[in-house]
């Protein structure tokens, strides 16, 4: 079976010690930085970035997808025993593990999380195995046409689930496209909007804009807040829920499982829509509904199951069409595309060690996990106490060393600076940055998809409609923007960003 | 109605302003046709759409009800701004040991909870850190100490 023959090549990749160790690398700093509060599982990817480059494209891959879903695991600890997110996927998860923790069962609560969390990984890892073959093979009928049309139904995706209005949303993905377009143009070698620099004929550094973004902007805001964290000394000594627990949680991990696998696959979805999802489901399907908010097992079996699902299904249209359906994903985009290679759906066939070692070492790195969240959950803790303003400073650096290593550039520095102040002029007037580093990404190649679409077609743009891929893409873009104008889903939308 | 949105009303304005640079630094590009499009084609359609955009969104700020533009807690916006700044203006010249430990000085005193003897001692750690770890594990190529 190809499958099985897919996996070894993986595990054989994967297992080496290099990578085993990046493996693990990446998921020890995603659960540290899962449960600090106040650095984003985004804000890490792009401070590490600059240092992957030096390392082969497997083991890069493998480490920075080791801290997304690590983070999942990570955030997970702080939401049962602080009440805080240290993640926004774990928001739910506050719900009933932080109530659960006050009842004196945060043991139960932090072990049915990782359960629930590498339940989920497993199966998601199977389904990515399974599934990137045949979307693989289909990807290579891709003309022109349905490229764009299917970065078009992404970028929709990431406006539908980004926070606050839409219509800045749309602003913040036009925006991203258009800064996208800066440096030389590829078909006729004039520069654009390169205020005669020449270093930025290669465009606006995708490390500075992202650090600036997602780094220096986010420490400028966080430090405006008060840094309130409030610990809930807990005896661990009961780790391992009941049976009877273990049995009801079942059906939740499953169904979470499930959600989380579609959601994470769609466009702009992810871990964070995921855990909400799960938790409005397992609270409608539950008997007794009135013990949701008060420290039900159920409420965090399933959320966890779904974030930790959607987060591993994310990977999928980023390795088998290249086109990321979120802002982290735009990182490892960017991160590939730095190592030389043109992610889509000729890498499976091109870099098959590359491809199927990263799968494997989802695996591994959830099963590692486990380890690092169960017993080890005293040493995380006590890293809680770790006062921001210890913290802050060095992410500061690293901010800097990160993007300055990229090319030694005095420039980067400066386009970091200035977009970390855009950043957090973005967070003031309510624009989520998510949509503009995905348009950002996305740019360069939807002109050229487009151009060259166009250009086949002698200017006409019904090839878009005519191909039937690219009409079903287009299509389900139209159902998903009808569908964001209805009021009575704007009010569904709202209800579940608040909080 | 009453209050104007002036977040919504700062957010417009900025696409505006963002949109008619774009215009601006491109005018000189050829557009082409639909079927042959030159270098100008999408940049100019991406700013007008925008262009377009910012000024609804402005607009709207007069019509309906949002936000007004928070007020800005300008200690750690400036403070971290000028550590990255002096990180670039520094490094090239007086090495990464020295520009580490003024960077997160500088950065440092951000915190309102700052404490003097901690944040040197932080500096310090961190400048050694930054040394061991990217110049000599990572063999990024810095300077360490002052560039004659």
């Amino acid at each position: 079976m190809d499958l099985i023959a897919n996996l070894a090549t993986g595990f054989a990749v994967a297992l080496t010690p290099a990578n085993l160790a990046f493996c693990f690398l990446g998921v020890l700093i995603g659960t540290l930085v899962g449960v600090l509060p106040g650095i984003a599982p985004i804000t890490t990817i792009a401070i590490l970035l600059p240092f992957t480059f030096t390392l082969p494209p497997a083991s890069a891959m493998i480490m920075l997808s080791g801290i997304f879903y690590g983070a999942q695991y990570g955030g997970s600890t702080t939401a049962i025993l602080v009440n805080l997110p240290g993640e926004s996927s774990s928001i739910v998860t506050c719900l009933d593990g932080h109530q659960m923790a006050k009842q004196g069962r945060a043991g139960p609560a932090l072990a049915i999380a990782a359960i629930a969390s590498f339940f989920a990984g497993t199966i998601a890892t199977i389904i990515i195995a399974v599934a990137s073959v045949p979307l693989s093979a289909l990807a290579l009928k891709f003309t022109a046409a349905e490229y764009f049309s299917l970065m078009v139904l992404g970028l929709t995706g990431s406006i539908a689930l980004a926070h606050g209005s839409a219509i800045k949303a749309v602003a913040m993905v036009l925006l991203g496209l258009l800064l996208g377009l800066v440096g030389i143009d590829v078909n006729t070698g004039l520069p654009r909007m390169t205020l005669g620099i020449g270093e930025l004929g290669d465009g606006i550094g995708f490390v500075a804009i992202a650090i600036g973004l997602f780094g220096i902007s986010e420490l400028m805001v966080a430090l405006s807040r008060p840094q309130d964290r409030t610990l809930l000394s807990v005896a661990l000594s009961q780790l391992w829920p009941s049976r009877k627990e273990l049995r009801d949680c079942v059906p939740p991990m499953l169904r979470g499982t499930a959600i989380g696998s579609i959601l994470g696959v769609l466009p702009g979805g992810g871990a964070a829509l995921s855990s909400f999802a799960s938790y409005a489901v397992e609270k409608k399907t539950s008997r007794t509904p009135e013990r949701f908010g008060r420290g039900a097992i159920e409420g965090v079996a399933g959320p966890e199951a779904a974030n930790n699902a959607g987060a591993q299904t994310s990977f999928i249209p980023l390795l088998t069409l290249g086109i990321p359906g979120n802002a982290i994903m735009a990182l490892m985009v960017g991160a590939l595309m730095i190592q030389g290679i043109q992610p889509g759906p000729q890498v499976m066939t091109a870099q098959p060690q590359l491809f199927w070692g990263v799968i494997a070492s989802m695996w591994l790195g959830n099963l590692m996990l486990v380890i690092l969240n169960l017993p080890l959950v005293g040493l995380w803790v006590s890293l809680l106490r770790v006062p921001y303003r210890i913290l802050f400073p060095a992410i500061a650096l690293f901010c800097c060393i990160g993007t300055y290593s990229i090319s030694n550039s005095q420039l980067d520095i400066g386009l970091m600076l200035i977009f970390a102040l855009v950043g957090v002029f973005f967070v003031k007037v309510g624009a989520e940055p998510a949509p503009f580093i995905l348009g950002f990404i996305l740019g360069p190649l939807m002109e050229e998809n487009f151009r060259r679409a166009m250009n086949l077609s002698r200017g006409d743009p019904v090839v878009f409609v005519e191909r039937p891929i690219s009409a079903a893409l287009l299509f389900l873009t139209v159902l998903l923007l009808a569908v964001l104008v209805l009021p009575a889903v704007r009010a569904k939308r709202e209800e579940v960003f608040q909080e | 109605m009453g209050r104007v949105s002036t977040a919504d009303l700062a957010f417009g304005l900025f696409l505006v302003a963002v949109a008619a640079v774009a215009l601006y630094l491109i005018a000189d590009l050829p557009m082409g046709t639909a079927a042959r499009m030159g270098p100008g084609y999408v940049p100019r359609a991406l700013a007008v759409l925008i262009a377009l955009i910012g000024a609804f969104i402005a607009a709207r700020a007069f019509v309906t009800a949002g936000d007004a533009f928070p007020a800005i807690a300008w200690r750690p916006i400036l403070l971290v701004g000028a550590a990255v700044g002096l990180f670039g203006l520094l490094l090239p010249r007086l090495g990464l040991a020295a520009t580490a430990f003024i960077v997160v000085l500088v950065a440092g005193l951000a915190a309102t909870d700052m404490r003097w003897k901690e944040l040197i001692l932080i500096a310090v750690g961190l400048s050694v850190f930054a040394v061991l770890l990217f110049v000599k594990a990572l063999g990024l190529p810095m300077p360490i100490w002052p560039v004659p």
